[in-house]
């Protein structure tokens, strides 16, 4: 324990010059730079919006459909882009990891928290459209960070677990992107989940993500302060995860070096 | 005189497997599956390709020490200093280092081609573990020293690998660790700046740094370290001072 706080102590300003670096690459070049944080979120909610509310006929009797998809699109696009970028993030510095000594976890955990700034960035577009579609702001918003901390531990520990994977596992990039779109659907992002046959929606359930999309739209959609049982299941699921994806990096981090 | 005692290498060895890179594959998994015969052989044809990169090493290192290295290629002495410098661990055995280690195993590792001159000596001074209070003090003699101050917001890309080079050796020796590794770089850039490089890494090394510095050039070696360590296939054949050196050359004559 000591350790890890030295370390952490030593290495913060290695992880703030990674995520720094990642944000100048990211937007080299680009005339709208980091406008396309906030633009590219809405472009996609728009074209997803037009394909499900017009052509398969979604609708949301109760709530506002650019809201409800605007909150779960963003949550799962900062799983799905964190998870992605840490998984090939200790291959992708291989030439680092084989020249100095650099505590290993600091790269998926840099991209975890360099993804964590652009989602904190998509926050704006979201409040812009509860504004505009007049689905208000109340007292319980505050609430979301405890939402987005979990989404975050998740979102590392799933980092850990397929950056170790990857190593060893070349194949883990297109399995990877396989489960990813299998996930988008069976997350829901687009869809009502009372859709659902009832008999799939307990392994639906199993999901985490859909706890923290579920934890934010109660707040968001239906102003209301989540049940203890979505508060519990939102720790319980991103803790969980978050101590495998710990152990079993520390577990095998010695050994990458022989195989990327 | 143990206190003096800066590094402390016992009974290292290292493995790496050469099969390593042909992995699992999936024929082979099913073969296994079905033929034990075929099991056994997979197994050996394992173990064969085993290369011990290092066998039982041991030495110490006392405080302000300048430790050379010598030995054909392939036979150990840079695996040895990325397991002193932390950057592997050893199959066997324990590597115990008083003081901070700073690695000059290769110039500019962790170089962002695509940012800026400036931004990567922050980014590779990272690397190497300082804060930025630290190199905020030291940047102006970084930029000095490397003679790039006109370049400083140019990305990194567009530089010439000399300019490179002059830009990483200037970042990597900017402190004076209480260890220093070096590999084979004594001098980088062009005539002038090779110079220039190469008096400064005298300075480092004779300013009193605990040094392991891995060389072919026999010349610099007897020059400069008080202890020399000729590892041959892993092993440690002789360790001793400059006469070593002599043993080594006359080693190579014989196999010529």
């Amino acid at each position: 324990m000591k350790n890890i706080i030295y370390s952490i102590k030593k290495y913060k300003f290695l992880l703030y010059e990674l995520v720094a670096r990642d944000f100048k690459v990211k937007y080299k070049r680009s005339v709208l730079g980091v406008l396309w944080s906030l633009l590219y979120p809405v472009l996609t909610m728009t074209v997803m919006a037009l394909v499900f509310s017009n052509m398969f006929r979604v609708s949301m009797p109760d709530v506002n459909y650019l809201v409800y998809l605007m909150s779960g699109l963003i949550i799962f696009n900062y799983y799905s882009e964190a998870s992605n970028l840490a998984m090939s993030s200790v291959v992708g510095n291989f030439s680092l990891i084989n020249k100095v000594y650099i505590p290993k976890y600091i790269f998926p955990l840099s991209k975890c928290i360099f993804v964590g700034i652009n989602f904190l960035l998509t926050l704006i577009p979201l409040y812009a459209i509860i504004l505009l579609t007049g689905t208000g702001v109340n007292i319980h918003h505050l609430l979301l960070p405890f939402g987005f901390i979990c989404l975050f531990m998740f979102t590392v520990g799933m980092g850990f677990i397929l950056a170790t994977i990857s190593v060893f596992l070349r194949d883990m990039f297109y399995i990877y992107g396989v489960m990813i779109t299998l996930w988008m659907y069976v997350t829901p992002i687009m869809y009502d989940f009372a859709m659902i046959p009832a008999k799939f929606q307990l392994i639906f359930k199993l999901n985490p993500l859909y706890w923290y999309i579920y934890f934010t739209r109660d707040i968001i959609l239906y102003n209301q302060v989540p049940n203890l049982n979505v508060w519990i299941y939102c720790l319980g699921s991103s803790l969980l995860f978050l101590f495998i994806g710990m152990f079993i990096f520390k577990k095998y981090q010695d050994k990458f070096i022989y195989y990327v | 005189m143990d206190k003096d005692i800066m590094i402390k290498v016992k009974d290292v060895s290292m493995r790496f497997n050469l099969g390593i890179d042909k992995g699992f594959s999936l024929k082979q998994g099913f073969v296994n599956l079905l033929d034990p015969k075929m099991r056994k052989k997979h197994k050996e044809e394992k173990k064969k390709n085993d290369f011990w990169a290092l066998k039982d090493v041991n030495f110490n290192v006392q405080k302000g020490e300048v430790v050379g290295f010598i030995g054909s290629n392939g036979a150990g002495k840079s695996t040895l200093l990325k397991v002193v410098a932390g950057v592997m661990k050893p199959t066997k055995g324990k590597v115990e280092a008083y003081g901070t280690i700073c690695p000059m195993i290769e110039l500019g590792a962790g170089f962002d081609m695509d940012l800026t001159a400036r931004e990567n000596i922050y980014l590779n001074g990272a690397v190497m573990g300082y804060s930025k209070q630290f190199l905020d003090e030291k940047f102006n003699e970084i930029v000095e020293f490397s003679e790039l101050k006109d370049f400083l917001d140019v990305p990194v890309k567009n530089f010439s690998s000399g300019m490179i080079a002059r830009l990483a050796f200037s970042v990597a020796t900017l402190v004076e660790p209480e260890i220093l590794i070096v590999d084979e770089i004594l001098s980088v850039g062009d005539l002038a700046f090779q110079a220039k490089s190469e008096a400064k890494m005298l300075n480092m090394i004779t300013g009193g740094t605990t040094v392991l510095y891995v060389s072919h050039s026999l010349e610099s070696i007897r020059k400069l370290c008080d202890k020399v360590i000729w590892i041959e296939h892993g092993v440690i054949k002789a360790i001793g001072g400059k006469e070593v050196c002599d043993k080594y050359a006359e080693y190579i004559n014989k196999n010529i």
